[in-house]
């Protein structure tokens, strides 16, 4: 718990939101409130430029940034702190999200496809064909969060807090890209290309296909809980303020705000995913290193996190990203959980390794927790259930063994 | 201002064309475009039925014309297994569930220049259709406008109208090409490809995905890229600065024209701007560089002498 604040807790605020907020949080909540405001002022020059697609993914990025640290919204930890202790409420948050975004994606998907049966898909949704190939995807990408202690949308949040290991894991999701890419071809041709891209409302119909995803998020939930042990609440106190800009975020509400600006994201600009930048990039580089074959069947015509290279010096995933850590930064650092720290040893070793599994798992499953899991899962695509399931038996699986064998460090009492 | 000189363009054709009658309710019937003042005011008269035709996926369903309906070009005006356009019969569905009748006005627009509404312009042409028009600049000068967007489905009752054959006439093959190369026939071929796969220093775009594999154009072939007939907004032309621009490159309507690209679709373009708004005879080769490239035997130019497979 951080002690700062309380120092100044009994000060009377400012008059102006500036001085108010250095009053309650003191110079960081200053240099906080001064990054928002640039990348405010960023999207405002983005939109008067004609670029409104960059400018709202700015937005989203940001927002999805300050959401994902203020309520650990972390796919790894919330399934560990069930696992080791218990405690449901990380992954009742998650269940949340998802029940958030079903619903949301339903409205949506109803304004532009009436009709669900006619055999098109709706535009840009991440609805993934389902083969053996999803199911290694999902279980190489669940090695690798339980490996490197997260998924790819808490490393890049983890980069704003200044962790040491999130950037050996990202640095090793690139060289997973590049692994990924070197087997796609031979996947693609040995499977995905024959597999179907099931998309549940066009066989259940719109409402069967949101009233079957509700039956099944209340039923896990259910599950969940049953192993749930009592788990200790934060003694409540008054300070709101507080509780907003310094403590974790109760999870479900976490949880349902990314389920909202999941569905704001899609309607507006594309679904939430956070992987099409690093994969795009990965694909230059390993292209422009000759490693990387020219031509990956079928891979553009694919729905997922992965896209063409661009030429682009900024996608709306790239501005998407950047303004997810810097507002990650912000709001850590006003909660004084910015805490950087050199690197050790095995923090290198767990975030490389990590980090590789996590880029092939995210390369040839088309996407990651983010993308093919959470917006996979809310536009009605069977494949995002497949990758989910296999993400999660594997971070406990690899949980389970990494210990045995001593590999991966006991839950601490 | 440059609306200004669209205005000043409409009304110097509708004057130049005209009879004394209301300029302002002829103008769109005399001109194969439409303004944004003009479609949004006729958005909702049944005789208009307004088309979205965008290659990026998601656009219109994000936001289009009010009113409007969409057509997926890869997938609604093509042959899936053959190289080919769609069918009568599909394409008589398409526009029957588009409630499209034969007096109908059909006005396309898309993202890209228009690029893609054009081909199905011409695709809506070759079927029969006489009145298809384009709304001048597409979704940019649109949104540039700040005209409404609407995420609404329209609802449009179904037509049961019958779609004549495909009008060969403004369609040249292969072996219309090929007369024309081995001077059997004394038409113009203008390549509208960029000025370095004409010369052959590349063989397409980057990214492009469907090649030829050789590079260079289409012996006699003039070349003007499609995109000088185009504003900075994405308008056409004036009629005037469009004689000028084709004159000076040797194309003054005297002969009759084929026009070529890659695929066949950006050629649609020029294809759209010199028979709809210049009024000369001319077929769009959609085999284009693809089909004539790739076929064994046939004589290419390559200034630039880049060797397929070479280093």
């Amino acid at each position: 718990m951080t002690t700062t604040l309380q120092k100044t807790e009994r000060e009377t605020p400012g008059a102006s939101p500036a001085s108010f907020a250095l009053s309650r949080f003191g110079w960081r909540g200053a240099v906080s409130a001064a990054l928002l405001v640039a990348l405010l002022f960023v999207a405002y020059a983005l939109h008067g430029a004609g670029q409104a697609g960059l400018s709202l993914s700015l937005i989203f990025g940001a927002a999805f940034g300050i959401v994902l640290q203020r309520s650990r919204f972390c796919f790894f930890c919330n399934f560990r702190e069930w696992y080791d202790d218990g405690d449901a409420r990380g992954l009742i948050g998650i269940i949340v999200a998802l029940a958030v975004g079903v619903v949301g994606y339903t409205v949506v998907f109803g304004s532009w496809l009436p009709d669900a049966s006619t055999g098109r898909l709706p535009p840009d949704a991440f609805i993934g064909p389902v083969s053996y190939v999803l199911v290694l995807a999902g279980l190489a990408f669940g090695a690798g969060m339980a490996i490197s202690g997260s998924c790819v949308s808490a490393h890049l949040y983890r980069l704003g807090e200044g962790s040491p290991t999130s950037p050996f894991a990202l640095i090793g999701t690139v060289v997973g890209f590049i692994l990924g890419f070197l087997s796609w071809n031979t996947l693609y041709l040995g499977a995905v290309a024959e597999a179907p891209s099931v998309w549940l409302p066009r066989w259940l119909g719109y409402a069967g296909a949101l009233l079957a995803a509700l039956v099944v998020l209340a039923a896990v939930a259910w599950l969940l809980s049953l192993r749930a042990r009592n788990t200790v609440s934060s003694p409540a106190h008054d300070d709101q303020w507080r509780k907003i800009f310094v403590e974790r975020w109760p999870a479900w509400i976490g949880g349902a705000i990314v389920g909202v600006l999941g569905t704001a994201a899609y309607l507006r600009v594309g679904p939430l995913g956070v992987t099409a930048e690093i994969g795009g990039r990965a694909r230059q580089a390993g292209t422009a290193l000759g490693i990387v074959p020219q031509r990956l069947e079928g891979l553009d015509t694919l729905r997922g996190c992965i896209t063409v290279v661009r030429d682009a010096l900024l996608s709306n995933n790239g501005v998407f990203i950047i303004a997810l850590v810097v507002a990650a930064f912000a709001a850590a650092f006003t909660a004084g959980q910015f805490k950087p720290s050199w690197p050790s040893g095995g923090q290198i070793t767990r975030g490389l390794t990590g980090g590789v599994l996590l880029g092939w798992g995210a390369m040839t499953g088309l996407g990651c927790t983010v993308g093919t899991f959470l917006s996979g899962v809310s536009a009605g695509a069977l494949s995002g259930w497949i990758f989910g399931a296999a993400i999660f038996a594997s971070v406990a699986a690899t949980l389970f063994v990494g210990r045995r064998v001593g590999l991966l460090s006991k839950p601490t009492a | 201002m440059s609306f200004k000189t669209i205005l000043s363009a409409a009304m110097a054709l509708a004057i130049g064309a005209a009879v004394a009658t209301s300029a302002q309710a002829q103008a769109p019937k005399a001109s194969p475009l439409v303004t944004g003042e003009w479609l949004e005011k006729n958005a909702n008269d049944p005789k208009v039925r307004i088309v979205e035709v965008s290659v990026e996926p998601g656009l219109f369903e994000r936001g289009h014309i009010p009113n409007a309906q969409n057509i997926v070009w890869h997938t609604d005006l093509v042959d899936t297994v053959r190289r080919d356009v769609a069918t009568q019969e599909k394409f008589q569905d398409l526009v029957r569930k588009l409630g499209i009748e034969k007096d109908s006005t059909v006005v396309l627009y898309g993202d890209n220049n228009n690029w893609f509404a054009a081909w199905g312009a011409w695709i809506f042409k070759s079927y029969g259709f006489e009145n298809v028009k384009l709304l001048d600049g597409g979704r940019k000068k649109w949104e540039a406008e700040k005209r409404p967007f609407d995420t609404r489905v329209a609802s449009v009752a179904p037509s049961k109208v019958t779609v004549s054959a495909f009008d060969k006439k403004l369609r040249a093959n292969l072996a219309a090409v090929s007369d024309v190369v081995a001077n059997k026939s004394n038409v113009t071929i203008v390549d509208i490809r960029s000025a370095d796969e004409y010369s052959g220093k590349i063989f397409a775009p980057a990214g492009s995905q469907e090649l030829a594999v050789r590079a260079g154009h289409i012996p006699g072939a003039l070349n003007v890229p499609w995109g000088r007939a185009v504003n900075e907004d994405g308008t056409i032309k004036s009629v005037d600065e469009l004689k000028k621009l084709y004159a000076a490159a040797g194309i003054d309507g005297s002969k009759p024209i084929i026009v070529y690209c890659r695929i066949g679709e950006r050629s649609s373009h020029t294809w759209f701007v010199l028979s709809q708004i210049l009024g000369y005879d001319v077929r769009n080769y959609d085999g284009s560089w693809t089909e004539y490239g790739n076929t064994v035997g046939l004589p290419v130019i390559n200034v630039a002498g880049t060797v397929w497979g070479g280093k």
